[in-house]
C-alpha cells in the first residue's frame, strides 16, 4: 500500500519534472510563432556559466528613459529590483526604441518587454531588458567577443543587434547579428582573420 | 574466512559448544544479508553521478549544428530514461543501490533538460533562479527514495543558489531565503536517520555537510557591509556547538560530531582573535554607530539560547559547560562594556584562557587525551597571541614556551599514569 502511494507521488513529480522545461520551451515557441520581431542594438562580452555554458553577455543600447516629469520618476516609484513595462516602437533605421515606461500596464496598442530597474535619479530611470544572454557553442563565444571588439578598434562601427521576438510582454531572444549576419555565421567566416589580427 | 577459523578454534578448545559455534555463524549470515552490498552501492552513485555531470558538461557544449528538434530531444531523452530507471526501482522496491543510484542520474538530467531548453531559447534567467528550479523539482526526490546521494546534491545546489544569488548574481535582495527553505527541507530526513542510528555513516556525512553548508549560507544572510558579522558568527557557533551537545549525539563519537567540532573551533578561532587589543578598535566603533542592524543579532540570539535552553532542559544546568555559554559571556561584554577601554580585552583573555583550562580539566576528568591536548592548544596559543601582542623580554618569552611545553609533557605524562594505574586495578 504505502510502495502504491510512493509511486504515485513519484509519477506526479516525475511530471512536474517534464511539466517546467516542456513550458519554457512551449511559451518561448508561442513567442516565436506569433510575436512580433524587433532589433535591439547589442554590445557583447564573453562569460561562462557551469552548468549552461558558454554565452554572451549582451548589454544593450536601450537602458534608460528620461521624462520631464520629476516625480515621475522619484526613488520611491521607480526603485533598483522594480519590475516595469518598456513600451517599445521602431525608429526609421528599424530598430526598437523606448517609447515609454510604466510599472503598471497602459491602454496602449503597443508591445512592451518587462525590465528591471537598476537606477533613477532625477527624471532618468536606467533599467536592464530581460534576454541578456545568448548561448554559444563554447568554441565559438570567445571568437564573437574578438569579433566585436575588433569592430569598434578599427572604428568601423558595425551593426551588432539581437533579434527578439515580443508578445503580450514575454520576449525571446532568436539571434544576434553583426552587419546583418548571424553572429554564428559570422564568427565561421572570420574566424581566421580574427585570430591573425 | 576468519570467522570460521575463530569459531573452529573455540570449538577445539573446549571454549564454546559446536552448537553456539552454529548459532554465530547463523547470525553472521543473516546479518550480512540485510546489508546492501557497500561497494555496489557506492559505484553505483559514483557512476550515476559522473554519467549525470558529464551530459551536464556535454550540453554546456551548446552544438551549433543541431537543430532545433534534435536538441530538444536531447533535452528530454535522458530526463525520461531517468525518470523510467526511478520509477522501476519504486514499483519493484529495488534495494538502496538501484534507488541512491537512479536517484542521483535523475538528479543530474533534471538540470541538464532544462539547461538544454535554456540554451535553445536563450532563456536569461540567472545561474540562481536555474539552481533554484533545479533544486525544487528534486526535493521530493529525495522522500520518494529515501536517497542519501540526492539529499546531499540537494543541500549542494541549495548552498550553491545562496552563494549565487548572494555573490555571483549581484541580484538586490535582502537574503537569500529560499537557502533556508532548502536547509529546512532535508532537516527532516535528517533526524530520522539520527533517529535511527546516529552513530551510521551517512549521519556522519550529514552532521558536518550541514553545519558547512550553514556556515557558508549564514554568510550570504550577514551581508559584507553588516556592522556585526563578528558578532553574528559567534552566535551561529554557538547554535552549532549546543547543537552538537543535543542528547540524542550522546553516544557519538566526537569525531563524528560535526556540529560539536566546527562550533568548538569557531568559537576558539573567533574569541582568540577578540583577545587582541586592535580588533576591539574596529568592533566597539560599529557597536556605537550601527546599534539598528540589531534584528539579525535578536534573531540568531533567540536561535542560539533557544538551543541552550533545550540542552539545559534535557540534561540538567549542572552539564553545561563553558563552551556553550561562550557566545552568551561574549554578547554581554560586547553590548554592555563597549564604552570602557580595555575591560573587554581583559574579560576576553581570561574567557578564553577559561576555555582552555576547564577543556584541560574536563580532557583530565574523561581520560580523553585530545580533550586534554585541545585544551592545553587554547591556552598555548593564547600565550603565543599574547607574546606578539605586547613587549616582552625574549628571556621570559623563551621560559613562558618552554613552560607551556613542560604543560604538555608532564599532564600528558600524569594522565597517561592514572589510566594505567585505574586499568591495572
Amino acid at each position: 500500500m504505502k510502495l502504491n502511494y510512493m509511486f504515485i507521488g513519484f509519477i506526479v513529480l516525475a511530471l512536474i519534472q517534464l511539466v517546467v522545461p516542456f513550458k519554457m520551451m512551449h511559451d518561448s515557441e508561442n513567442v516565436i510563432t506569433s510575436g512580433t520581431p524587433y532589433k535591439f542594438k547589442t554590445r557583447p562580452i564573453d562569460p561562462t556559466d557551469p552548468f549552461r555554458g558558454k554565452y554572451i553577455t549582451l548589454q544593450y543600447k536601450m537602458r534608460y528613459f528620461i521624462t520631464s516629469d520629476t516625480t515621475f520618476t522619484s526613488l520611491t516609484t521607480f526603485a533598483p529590483g522594480d519590475d516595469i513595462r518598456v513600451y517599445i516602437k521602431n525608429d526609421q533605421a528599424g530598430f526598437a526604441v523606448v517609447d515609454t515606461i510604466s510599472k503598471k500596464p497602459l491602454d496602449m496598442n503597443t508591445d512592451f518587454v518587462m525590465a528591471k530597474v537598476t537606477d533613477s535619479y532625477k527624471g532618468k530611470v536606467m533599467f536592464e531588458l530581460p534576454f541578456t544572454r545568448f548561448y554559444m557553442e563554447e568554441t565559438k563565444a570567445y571568437d564573437a567577443e574578438l569579433a566585436y571588439r575588433k569592430a569598434n578598434r578599427r572604428r568601423l562601427r558595425k551593426k551588432v543587434y539581437s533579434l527578439v521576438y515580443v508578445k503580450d510582454g514575454k520576449s525571446v531572444l532568436d539571434n544576434v547579428f553583426i552587419d546583418d549576419i548571424p553572429i554564428k555565421k559570422y564568427v565561421e567566416q572570420t574566424k581566421d582573420s580574427l585570430l591573425t589580427n | 574466512m576468519r570467522l570460521d577459523k575463530e569459531l573452529q578454534t573455540l570449538v577445539q578448545d573446549n571454549v564454546i559448544s559446536l552448537e553456539t559455534s552454529n548459532k554465530i555463524k547463523a547470525y553472521y549470515i543473516a546479518k550480512n544479508k540485510e546489508k546492501p552490498n557497500l561497494l555496489f552501492l557506492v559505484f553505483g552513485i559514483f557512476g550515476a553521478l559522473l554519467i549525470g555531470s558529464g551530459i551536464i558538461l556535454m550540453i554546456a557544449h551548446n552544438w551549433d549544428n543541431f537543430s532545433k528538434i534534435t536538441k530538444t530531444i536531447f533535452a528530454f531523452a535522458p530526463l525520461v530514461i531517468a525518470q523510467s530507471l526511478v520509477g522501476f526501482s519504486i514499483f519493484k522496491n529495488k534495494g538502496k543501490a538501484w534507488k541512491e543510484a537512479s536517484g542521483t542520474f535523475l538528479f543530474f538530467t533534471v538540470g541538464s533538460s532544462i539547461s538544454m531548453i535554456s540554451q535553445i531559447y536563450n532563456v536569461s534567467g540567472s545561474l540562481s533562479s536555474f539552481l533554484i528550479i533545479w533544486t525544487i523539482l528534486c526535493i521530493p526526490l529525495l522522500y520518494l527514495l529515501r536517497s542519501h546521494a540526492v539529499a546531499l546534491l540537494v543541500l549542494l545546489t541549495g548552498t550553491y543558489y545562496a552563494l549565487a544569488a548572494k555573490i555571483w548574481d549581484h541580484k538586490i535582495i535582502e537574503a537569500p531565503w529560499v537557502y533556508m527553505a532548502f536547509f529546512l527541507s532535508i532537516l527532516p530526513y535528517y533526524i530520522s536517520l539520527l533517529k535511527r542510528n546516529a552513530s551510521s555513516n551517512a549521519v556522519t556525512i550529514f552532521s558536518w555537510m550541514l553545519p558547512l553548508s550553514l556556515m557558508i549560507g549564514s554568510l550570504t544572510f550577514f551581508r559584507s557591509h553588516d556592522h556585526m558579522v563578528f558578532v553574528l558568527y559567534v552566535i551561529t557557533f554557538g547554535i552549532l556547538y549546543n547543537i552538537g551537545k543535543f542528547s540524542i549525539f550522546k553516544e557519538v563519537k566526537r569525531l563524528r560530531n560535526g556540529f560539536l567540532i566546527i562550533g568548538s573551533l569557531g568559537t576558539i578561532i573567533l574569541l582568540v582573535v577578540t583577545t587582541f587589543q586592535w580588533i576591539w578598535g574596529d568592533l566597539l566603533d560599529e557597536v556605537s554607530s550601527y546599534m539598528g542592524e540589531l534584528f539579525n543579532v535578536i534573531i540568531m540570539g533567540t536561535i542560539a539560547l533557544l538551543a541552550l535552553g533545550y540542552n539545559i532542559f534535557r540534561k540538567g544546568i549542572r552539564s553545561i559547560n563553558l563552551f556553550q555559554v561562550a557566545f552568551v559571556v561574549f554578547v554581554l561584554i560586547y553590548f554592555l562594556l563597549y564604552q570602557t577601554e580595555n575591560i573587554p580585552v581583559i574579560l576576553m583573555n581570561l574567557l578564553v584562557f577559561a576555555l582552555g583550562v576547564s577543556t584541560v580539566i574536563s580532557g583530565a576528568q574523561k581520560f580523553n587525551f585530545g580533550l586534554l591536548n585541545f585544551g592545553l592548544l587554547i591556552v598555548s596559543i593564547l600565550i603565543i597571541c599574547r607574546f606578539f601582542d605586547t613587549e616582552i623580554n625574549f628571556v621570559l618569552k623563551g621560559f613562558a614556551f618552554v613552560l607551556v611545553g613542560l604543560g604538555f609533557f608532564f599532564s600528558n605524562y600524569i594522565m597517561l599514569k592514572r589510566k594505567k594505574v585505574i586499568s591495572n586495578t
